[in-house]
């Protein structure tokens, strides 16, 4: 620990509070933590009882307003758990119920499906676009690259009418296949989930072989006609709905 | 007991009244905590038979323990207060109801306002429990003209036993004089006979802390200072962490942040007191002008009286050190069911050594020889074991009876320990952990390990050769081919072979972790206050089951799988089964977080260690609490049921091991040695040897069969549960390892009984 002459007041403070509450070993993080959160604490609670102070049309904070605060502050992050009454008064009730019965060989038993966390967590987008007349506009492939589709990969070349990529999302129990789809933008090298190395910027319709090696992924490109001053817009948009929560 | 009720309903009345007179009417009812509360409709004696929102319940059944007589005296200094403070109307109308005789019983009056209890306290509750009222209507300092009516919290214990007790402070005398009460107790208390006095020095703790938050309660602070330095010396030694606690609490507003301080106060301390001695003490108190300690001992405290010889002083300090005394002996004589469940009948494939399990019916040679009860392999039925119907179980698949089978073919195989005989320990050490590694459990047939840490991830780690898969996708699993033999290998995505897995989903540190006995599900319980139950087959997570809003600190699941429990700092341990996303039974009663929740070996009880420092052991069919055991000296972190299921271990951070036997609910061994506090106890898988790890880096063997050989049980110590535990810890400890650096916090037997430790290296 730093000597005490170069320790600041507020700190000596903290430590004396740490012994006075008998922690004697602690590691020296643990004072500059207690500060933080004391500073926070007291600003939090001053700030408030300002604004109350001005609703009230006071012109100075007095104790009354800080202690609203305070009261406020506690109902609201420094909840205590329930008292004891309460508890014994809902296990009662809760206890009197019989235990239910158990069906038999009904697989994994879990709660009903809107309780569990099985759910795909994303959503895929269409990624049917409206392709415009695209004589002399720079197209930029968008390569969609979804994992997981029944036939082992032939790659596809998509043209501007869409290949549907058959969104296989299987049983919600845990088994659900993964799919994802990556945008790769025409400056920018996509982040690929699957182990698949990242592409060079494309410019057009090629597919770099390389993506095609795994078992897992169903290649389809589509054409989409973007002007540049859409494309960042376009992309950031769809970037979004694209990439998949991992 | 009615009379109580209108004075109760007239204390909220007077603290309204006087509230109104200063001009602070408190309109927010809190919803947590119980505490003054005044109604919104500041007007009228409506108020005084309407519901008053402070929770206020009344069990129908109360009975009150102070005759008629004290009723009126309340009755009389309540009426001179209000005259006293010129609230002639409020005068009025308690005269005139006072005269009402009684059909206040299901008067709205006593409906429970407060959100806090819910719908239940309704004047209904019967018998069932527990809502006994307890109000007190504290007389601030004169200067101050506010009356703090604070209607504490009713009281339930978990044991249908009602209390109804008003009690105007006016009677209990002048805070000053409380170190003169305290004084004179001590020097009567030190003048009795030897025998008389270890016994009667139970009473200076409870009485100490009582008087010293009443001084707290009702503002005298600096009285409540004095009061504690002069006295807080005297107290035995292992309440000091209470009474540290109790020195930062010098304001009423620090005690209704602390719950376990609030529910100390509202319930009853238990004390044991041979009949002479009380009779002695009361003799005492109630001559002269000792009234005031009388009426503190007689609201606070509980004496339970037994005939027979005083104890001494070590006996006493073997039972005591909880935060709620001892245990009432007829908390403790419910019929507890500790026998095991009888095994199925599983054929068993002859192999060479096996054809001894097909006699057995299937039962694992287990048993411990010396088991009357056990020893015949007859069908009959065990009468200490419940009936396999008593709780459902899942039914056994297929699998289970192959691993029922490995089971019985790897117990076949078994060391023999003893005190000759001891296991080769390997420890398996987490290095850079960082002191983060706060949980860790072993499958029972010791092939996985997982780890829970305070980054909020959980880990599992392979402890064989065998890598960890993951089920192969949707798609992929369509195209295997099912009726190959090897289908369960087939289902598993070769690319996905690790030595370890990780698993996030925790937003805060994992303090528990269970494997489920058939090795598909492991369960986390965190910080965050959920339970998330993982898939191993596909190491994703499948649930989250909220309830606890607190950090839980424990869970585990059932020896058949399907039920777990849980515990936490909301002071419930929850029953919750996997297709249920609200628990199936919550166990409330203790007064402090419950640190530590176990299964025993026939599911049926459920033992829950707490920080309040005693065990409790509940039926998992009622939820009822059918033991209450204290001993401990601190918060206990590890319980270990033998596997005979007749005895229990437990570890506290007072560095003992206490060994209970549950049938009769009483503590028959005290290990002492570990320096530190024990997170870890696991019976051998024959129950001879015990085995202990603590923060002191060790790794301690003990032998239990002669522990629990000399357990000498006559009537009289069954009957009142005062054992003379000698002292032979020495002699009982069959080995000390030490580790480097090492905290040990788990501790799991093979099934060939080699004996598995975990801990974080912290250097």
């Amino acid at each position: 620990m730093a000597s005490p002459k170069t320790v600041p007041k507020d700190a000596q403070v903290m430590i004396q509070i740490l012994k006075d509450m008998g922690i004697t070993e602690y590691e020296p993080r643990v004072i500059n933590q207690m500060l933080e959160f004391t500073y926070r604490y007291v600003t939090t609670i001053i700030e408030d009882a300002k604004i109350y102070a001005t609703h009230a049309k006071k012109n100075n904070v007095d104790a009354d307003d800080i202690r609203l605060a305070i009261q406020c502050r506690m109902d609201q992050s420094f909840t205590s758990p329930p008292p004891r009454d309460f508890l014994l008064e809902v296990a009662r009730q809760k206890n009197q119920t019989p235990l239910p019965l158990i069906k038999p060989y009904t697989g994994p038993r879990l709660p009903p499906d809107r309780y569990c966390l099985t759910a795909p967590n994303y959503r895929l987008k269409s990624i049917q676009k409206k392709v415009s007349s695209s004589a002399g506009r720079i197209t930029v492939p968008r390569l969609s690259v979804g994992a997981v589709s029944s036939r082992p990969s032939t790659p596809t070349l998509g043209t501007p009418s869409m290949q549907s990529v058959t969104t296989k999302v299987g049983t919600p129990v845990s088994l659900s296949g993964q799919r994802f789809t990556v945008q790769i933008p025409s400056s920018q090298t996509a982040a690929s989930k699957s182990s698949t190395p990242s592409t060079p910027t494309v410019q057009n319709v090629h597919i770099n072989p390389s993506l095609i090696g795994s078992k897992n992924i169903l290649i389809t490109t589509n054409m989409v006609s973007q002007n540049l001053a859409n494309d960042s817009l376009k992309r950031k948009h769809e970037d979004d709905d694209d990439y998949d929560a991992l | 007991f009615h009379r109580l009720f209108i004075l109760l309903v007239h204390a909220h009345f007077i603290s309204k009244m006087a509230a109104v007179q200063d001009g602070q009417v408190d309109l927010e009812v809190e919803k947590k905590e119980i505490k003054t509360e005044t109604s919104n409709d500041g007007s009228g004696n409506n108020n005084a038979n309407s519901s008053s929102p402070g929770s206020t319940s009344l069990g129908a059944t109360s009975k009150s323990p102070t005759g008629p007589a004290e009723d009126q005296q309340t009755l009389l200094a309540v009426l001179q207060f209000l005259k006293r403070n010129k609230l002639n109307e409020s005068v009025d109308i308690l005269r005139r109801e006072a005269g009402l005789s009684v059909e206040i019983d299901d008067s709205p009056g006593s409906a429970s306002g407060g959100a806090g209890s819910g719908g239940a306290s309704n004047s209904t509750v019967d018998g069932g429990d527990t809502n006994s009222l307890l109000s007190r209507v504290s007389i601030a300092i004169p200067a101050a003209p506010a009356v703090t009516a604070a209607p504490v919290p009713p009281k339930g214990l978990d044991q249908p036993d009602v209390n109804v007790v008003l009690s105007a402070y006016s009677q209990q005398g002048d805070p000053d004089l409380y170190p003169l009460y305290y004084n004179g107790l001590k020097k009567f208390i030190e003048s009795v006979l030897d025998c008389h006095r270890a016994e009667l020095s139970q009473v200076f703790y409870p009485l100490f802390v009582h008087m010293y938050l009443e001084l707290v309660y009702n503002n005298h602070e600096v009285e409540a200072k004095q009061f504690f330095e002069k006295f807080s010396g005297d107290q035995e030694c292992y309440y000091a962490e209470d009474l540290r606690i109790l020195s930062g609490m010098t304001k009423k507003e620090h005690m209704k942040g602390n719950e376990t301080m609030l529910d100390f106060r509202t319930s009853k301390f238990v004390l044991r007191i041979s009949r002479d001695s009380y009779q002695l003490l009361k003799r005492h108190l109630q001559e002269r002008q000792n009234n005031q300690i009388w009426n503190i001992i007689q609201e606070h405290l509980y004496i339970d009286i037994f005939d027979g010889m005083p104890r001494s002083k070590s006996q006493i300090d073997a039972m005591s050190g909880s935060l709620a005394g001892e245990a009432k002996r007829d908390a403790n004589k419910t019929k507890v069911f500790y026998g095991l469940l009888k095994e199925p009948e599983i054929e068993v494939p002859l192999d060479d050594e096996d054809e001894e399990a097909e006699n057995e019916e299937g039962k694992p040679k287990k048993k411990k020889p010396k088991k009357d009860s056990m020893g015949s392999k007859s069908k009959k039925q065990d009468p200490n074991a419940p009936q396999q119907t008593r709780i459902p179980l899942p039914e056994l698949k297929d699998s289970d009876k192959l691993d029922k089978i490995m089971n019985m073919k790897e117990a076949a195989k078994k060391i023999r320990l003893g005190s000759d005989n001891l296991p080769s320990i390997c420890f398996y050490t987490f290095l850079n952990a960082y002191q983060g590694l706060t949980a860790v459990d072993i499958t029972d047939d010791s092939s996985l390990i997982a780890g829970g840490f305070a980054d909020s991830t959980v880990r599992v780690w392979s402890v064989t050769p065998k890598k960890l898969r993951r089920v192969k996708s949707a798609a992929d699993l369509s195209n295997i081919d099912k009726e190959s033999d090897d289908v369960l290998e087939r289902i598993m995505d070769e690319k996905t072979a690790s030595e370890s897995k990780i698993l996030y989903g925790h937003s805060g540190p994992v303090y528990g972790i269970s494997f489920s006995p058939d090795r598909n599900y492991l369960l986390s319980s965190s910080e965050d206050g959920t339970v998330r139950l993982w898939s191993l087959q596909t190491f994703t997570c499948l649930v989250g089951y909220k309830g606890h809003n607190y950090p839980v600190w424990d869970t585990q699941f059932s020896p058949y799988g399907y039920y777990f429990v849980s515990g936490g700092h909301d002071r419930v341990a929850r029953l919750w089964a996997t297709d249920h996303y609200q628990p199936l039974r919550m166990f409330a009663g203790h007064l402090a977080d419950v640190t530590c929740t176990r299964f025993h070996p026939n599911s049926n009880y459920v033992a829950t260690g707490s920080a309040d420092r005693t065990i409790r052991l509940w039926d998992v069919l009622n939820g009822n609490c059918v033991r209450i055991l204290t001993g401990h000296k601190g918060p206990i972190h590890s319980l270990a049921f033998s596997p005979n299921g007749k005895f229990m271990a437990s570890g506290a951070t007072d560095g003992r091991v206490l060994l209970w036997d549950i049938g009769h609910g009483l503590m028959i061994g005290e290990l002492k040695g570990h320096t530190d506090t024990i997170y870890a106890l696991r019976f051998s898988r024959d129950g001879e040897i015990l085995a202990s790890g603590s923060m002191d880096n060790t790794v301690k063997l003990w032998d239990t069969l002669k522990a629990f050989d000399d357990v000498e049980l006559d009537d009289f110590t069954a009957a009142t549960g005062h054992i003379h535990l000698p002292e032979n810890s020495q002699e009982l400890l069959l080995g000390s390892y030490t580790t480097k650096s090492t905290p040990v916090i788990h501790l799991h037997f093979t099934r060939r009984n080699l004996l598995l430790a975990a801990g974080a290296y912290n250097p």
